[in-house]
């Protein structure tokens, strides 16, 4: 890793974006005390960690990529373990993870051993397991790999109630378009910092842009083209009316679409990929894609 | 029998051999675990004694007696004696272990040489009973041998009879091996020792890996044959103990001068069953284990007993009987009294058809053991 | 430290172990197969060595000699008439010992009786290839034959005195194991056997196995520190361990009837405390490895030798002076001493106290690097 610096505003879901293999894991084991960094400082809910790594960790809940749950005890008494070196048990215990329980749909799987639970669920007991004892910073390293689509959604969902209570969490992923879910994402290849910003910034940055299809009559093309003609970048004409591209979804370009809805046409708008964002990203700085 | 039987068999066994190339642990048994086992037993471990602390208690102070102190001393065994001055010192350092024999001359131990009755108390640490009774035997062979005629300092008795040494009088020789050295004893069977530690161990993971990282299905999804797979894997486990054999049987013979006096024919022909068997062995093992931890568990405690009981550290004639017929269900037992026979005694093949057969007979019982087990994962 | 924190480790791992099918069998079965195997097996009393003997005289004096030699049930003669037929005894191994009786053997014999002449001379003849074996034989061989031939002497003379004895004679006692019995030797040094090897092996494969499952990795981020993290794994352990010590100190007892001399609490305690060492050294080696087959492998590389030359079996006394030193550098060897002590010589703690203090010492040494082995790394 090399000349990174990123910082993570309170109650909000950064992505750490980058291939396998390009230091996601390690800048995580940094940043919760695991890893000692060669230079530099880790400051985690104003503690730093270099100096003091355990005092940060009743603050913090960590979710490994693999996804620690004891095999040979069920997940109940995984929960009493890890409960118990946290100080949470008892009448507290109960209640808390009766909570968690319920919102993460784990009622079934308590009596169950991770061995023999599907990846999906166990992937939101470990989830659960970070969350338990309330800590104000989650660090999830590749939480959803091996998870299949929906349960990827549903994940993300919970994830995002967490930040919505006030959680600051840091998310490393490889599937670049979780991205959506967050507010932040930076970007590293081969132990380098390449972005680090907004995901609507750096589409706007590295990407062609929206491609919007708009569905009209042939005869509604030509006004529509004209309405569109200056603010888009490209205007096209296409079997089902109009294809165009614009740089971002800004007011003026919403207004415009706005009417066109109103007036009877469909739109059929395509983000820019991700995938082809952060090719563009790795091309800008110098990297083979 | 396919037509590709041959070739399927080579091609699986030239995977494995590269498999084995690249396999760290693989490596560490098949090159450190020899050079081990050389050393140790090769330099450092022995039954015979040496370095014998011992206490002597001599109320005699005689000529007579310090020459027998002496001629035990010149035996070689033993550290200069601790001299005690009672019955209560000696005793004192046989139980702090500080001594493990004591020596007890008595004070009419000149004149009971003269006389003709002469006696000395031996008292040993039974503690560690292989070395007390070996050391009791040296002394009693010098007290034997103690020569008790008038020594010529003592004056001359002309009424004194001459002594005649006892009504039998043995002579040893021991045949193949005149300074009684332990080491090529082990040295004899560390082939043997080796090669059970490879063929078990190195075996049973080689499986249980596949199986865990799943390439063993893979392989039963192509168009060969469980025979060709075993078979295909045996090969180059076949060649490394070869080579391993060879390599032991050398370099005892480099390193310590125990070159096999028999025929390197018969040794190279008896380890082929002997190979085969404990592969067997090493198969079933692998299909007894859920895990590679678990393979090399239950392989290293095979291992243990068959280097017990087999006879390879301490002859199995000398256990009780029961014991000693369940160890000849182990191969490494009849290997080792093979290779013994042959680089120790000379032995050419007519002299190692027995354990040879005996070797296939336990090939055979552990092949069948094998296709009972592995029949439903094959089948 | 946090005690509530401790008695959580220590209560997640009793439960996983135990409920571990392998692991806990292996936790029983293996020591008590190895006291069984080890206790068993090396008894020194030699029964039924088969002696190949050439019988040249063919008197009654010599049959008598033979009866007397088959008589103790320690050899099984078996008459061969060449000697070619005995060396080929011999090789083939049918034969441990051979004895040639020469043909004057009954003349000789009252020759030497009444005071003249030299006396007869037997032939032993040894396979010296089983070097143990001829060894101890051998001591056996020449009392029978000494013992035998005096007898022979009074009883085919009538009633004449014996003339003398062989030499010296030497009246020997053994102190603490007066029948010279091996199993008492050998189940004293098999604690030490299975302490340094099963403990060492355990500790190493679960360590190695919490690493790759990333629990580990998950404990290093809760509050628990290292040093509850080390005494949540040793402690239980440990007191398995010392259950299966007392265990084996039960069925060495009932099974084989070798019970401690000395004091069994002090026994249970010291080994215990060489548990927590050993468990120590298991946590090491899993440091090292990256899989749990490899931790295997590295312990039993490792820990065989050091138990080969820890006096387990084969005498510290007899090796050259560099396996001397060496060896004092194991804890092994020092357990082993003092295990010995206690059983066989009911040694007390004040005389034993170098020993412990060794013990306790490179003890400390290991439990420190163990510790540090389980802070994070840079």
């Amino acid at each position: 890793m090399s000349d990174l610096s990123i910082e993570v505003m309170p109650g909000t879901i950064f992505a750490f974006l980058g291939a396998n293999g390009s230091g996601k894991s390690t800048t995580i084991r940094m940043l919760i005390g695991l890893l000692r960094p060669s230079a530099g400082t880790v400051e985690v809910d104003g503690i730093d960690v270099i100096r003091r790594p355990r005092r940060v960790r009743d603050h913090i809940g960590y979710m490994g990529q693999k996804v620690s749950l004891y095999q040979g005890l069920t997940l109940r008494e995984n929960v009493e373990f890890y409960a118990g070196l946290y100080g949470l048990a008892g009448a507290a215990l109960a209640q808390r993870w009766g909570a968690l329980c319920e919102r993460f749909a784990l009622g079934e799987a308590e009596a169950e051993k991770p061995e023999d639970l599907p990846a999906g669920i166990r992937q939101r007991a470990g989830l659960a397991l970070a969350t338990l004892h309330r800590p104000r910073v989650l660090f999830l390293d590749e939480p959803t790999a091996g998870v299949d689509v929906r349960s990827r959604g549903l994940f993300w969902e919970l994830i995002q109630d967490e930040a919505d209570a006030g959680v600051t969490v840091f998310v490393t992923t490889h599937f670049l378009e979780e991205v959506e879910y967050c507010d932040w994402a930076a970007f590293i290849d081969a132990g380098r910092l390449i972005a680090n910003a907004e995901p609507e910034e750096l589409r706007q940055r590295y990407s062609d842009g929206y491609r919007i299809e708009v569905g009209l009559p042939p005869a509604a093309r030509d006004s529509a083209a004209r309405a569109l003609g200056g603010i888009a970048g490209e205007v096209a004409a296409t079997s089902g009316g109009l294809a165009i591209r614009v740089p971002a979804l800004d007011p003026p370009v919403l207004a415009a679409l706005d009417r066109l809805v109103a007036a009877g046409a469909r739109l059929d708008i395509q983000q820019p990929q991700m995938n082809d964002v952060f090719r563009r990203l790795l091309a800008a700085s110098g990297a083979p894609a | 029998m396919s037509r590709r039987f041959w070739s399927n068999i080579a091609a699986v066994a030239w995977k494995e051999t590269q498999v084995m190339r690249h396999d760290k642990a693989f490596i560490g048994v098949v090159l450190i675990q020899p050079v081990v086992m050389l050393v140790l037993f090769g330099f450092a471990l022995s039954n015979k004694p040496a370095n014998v602390p011992w206490a002597v208690l001599d109320w005699s102070q005689s000529p007579t007696s310090r020459r027998f102190v002496q001629e035990v001393m010149a035996t070689g065994y033993f550290l200069p004696p601790r001299p005690v001055v009672g019955y209560a010192e000696g005793r004192k350092l046989l139980r702090e272990e500080k001594a493990l024999v004591f020596l007890a001359i008595p004070k009419s131990f000149r004149r009971d040489v003269e006389r003709g009755r002469p006696a000395v108390q031996l008292l040993l640490d039974g503690s560690d009973p292989l070395s007390a009774a070996r050391v009791g035997v040296y002394i009693g062979q010098v007290a034997t041998a103690f020569e008790t005629r008038a020594a010529p300092q003592d004056p001359p008795d002309s009424h004194m009879p001459v002594r005649e040494p006892g009504p039998i009088e043995t002579r040893q020789r021991f045949w193949f091996n005149p300074t009684l050295q332990d080491r090529a004893f082990f040295l004899a069977a560390l082939g043997g020792m080796l090669l059970t530690n490879l063929c078990l161990s190195a075996m049973s993971l080689g499986l249980v890996g596949e199986r865990e990282t799943g390439t063993y299905e893979q392989m039963l999804a192509l168009p060969t044959t469980a025979i060709e797979i075993v078979l295909g894997k045996l090969v180059p486990y076949v060649g490394v103990a070869y080579a391993l054999m060879l390599m032991a049987t050398i370099a005892a013979g480099a390193v310590f001068g125990l070159w096999p006096h028999g025929s390197w024919l018969a040794l190279l022909v008896v380890t082929l069953p002997f190979v085969l068997a404990s592969l067997g062995i090493g198969v079933f093992v692998s299909a007894l284990a859920r895990t590679s931890a678990q393979a090399v568990f239950i392989s290293v405690f095979f291992i243990m007993p068959s280097f017990v009981l087999s006879g390879v550290m301490y002859p199995y004639q000398f256990m009780p009987h029961g014991v000693r017929e369940i160890g000849a269900a182990f191969p490494l037992r009849w290997y080792q009294i093979a290779s013994r026979r042959i680089i120790e005694r000379g032995a050419g093949m007519a002299e190692v058809v027995v354990p040879m057969l005996a070797l296939t007979v336990l090939f055979a019982v552990v092949l069948a053991g094998v296709r009972w087990r592995m029949k439903p994962r094959l089948g | 430290m946090s005690w509530r924190r401790l008695r959580t480790l220590i209560r997640r791992e009793v439960r996983a172990t135990l409920r571990d099918p392998f692991t806990a069998t292996i936790l029983v079965v293996v020591p008590l197969g190895a006291l069984l195997v080890f206790g068993f097996v090396l008894s020194t009393s030699v029964k039924h060595l088969s002696l190949a003997v050439l019988d040249a005289n063919g008197t009654a004096a010599s049959r008598r000699l033979v009866a007397e030699l088959a008589a103790t049930g320690t050899f099984d003669p078996r008459p061969v008439s060449t000697r070619a037929e005995l060396q080929r005894a011999l090789v083939s191994g049918r034969a441990s010992v051979a004895i040639v009786v020469p043909p004057d053997f009954d003349r000789a014999l009252r020759r030497g009786a009444a005071g003249g002449g030299r006396p007869p001379e037997i032939q032993v003849l040894y396979d010296g290839g089983e070097a143990v074996l001829a060894g101890n034989a051998e001591g056996f061989l020449r009392a029978q034959l000494a013992h035998t031939g005096a007898t022979l002497a009074t009883t085919d003379l009538s009633r004449r005195p014996v003339p003398g004895q062989a030499g010296v004679d030497v009246v020997t006692r053994a102190l603490f194991n007066p029948t010279l019995d091996g199993t008492r030797f050998m189940v004293s040094g098999t604690f030490g056997f299975v302490l340094s090897f099963l403990t060492t092996l355990i500790t190493a494969v679960s360590i190695v196995n919490e690493r790759l499952a990333g629990t580990f990795e998950q404990l290093q981020v809760t509050p628990a520190t290292s040093l509850e993290i080390f005494l949540g794994k040793i402690l239980p352990l440990g007191a398995v361990f010392a259950l299966d010590v007392l265990l084996m100190a039960l069925v060495a007892g009932f099974a084989l009837g070798v019970w401690p001399q000395g004091n069994l609490l002090f026994f249970l305690v010291v080994s215990t405390f060489y548990v927590l060492v050993s468990l120590a050294l298991g946590l090491l080696f899993s440091a090292t490895s990256s899989t749990a087959a490899e931790a295997v492998q590295k312990t039993v590389v490792f820990s065989i030798p050091l138990v080969q030359l820890s006096g387990f079996a084969f005498p510290i006394r007899n090796m050259p002076a560099f396996f001397r030193w060496l060896t004092e550098l194991f804890p092994a060897t020092h357990y082993i001493r003092l295990s010995r002590a206690i059983y066989l010589r009911a040694e007390g703690p004040t005389a034993l106290l170098p020993e412990i203090g060794f013990l306790v010492l490179f003890g400390a040494v290991l439990i420190v690097l163990a510790l540090r082995s389980l802070e994070t790394r840079a």
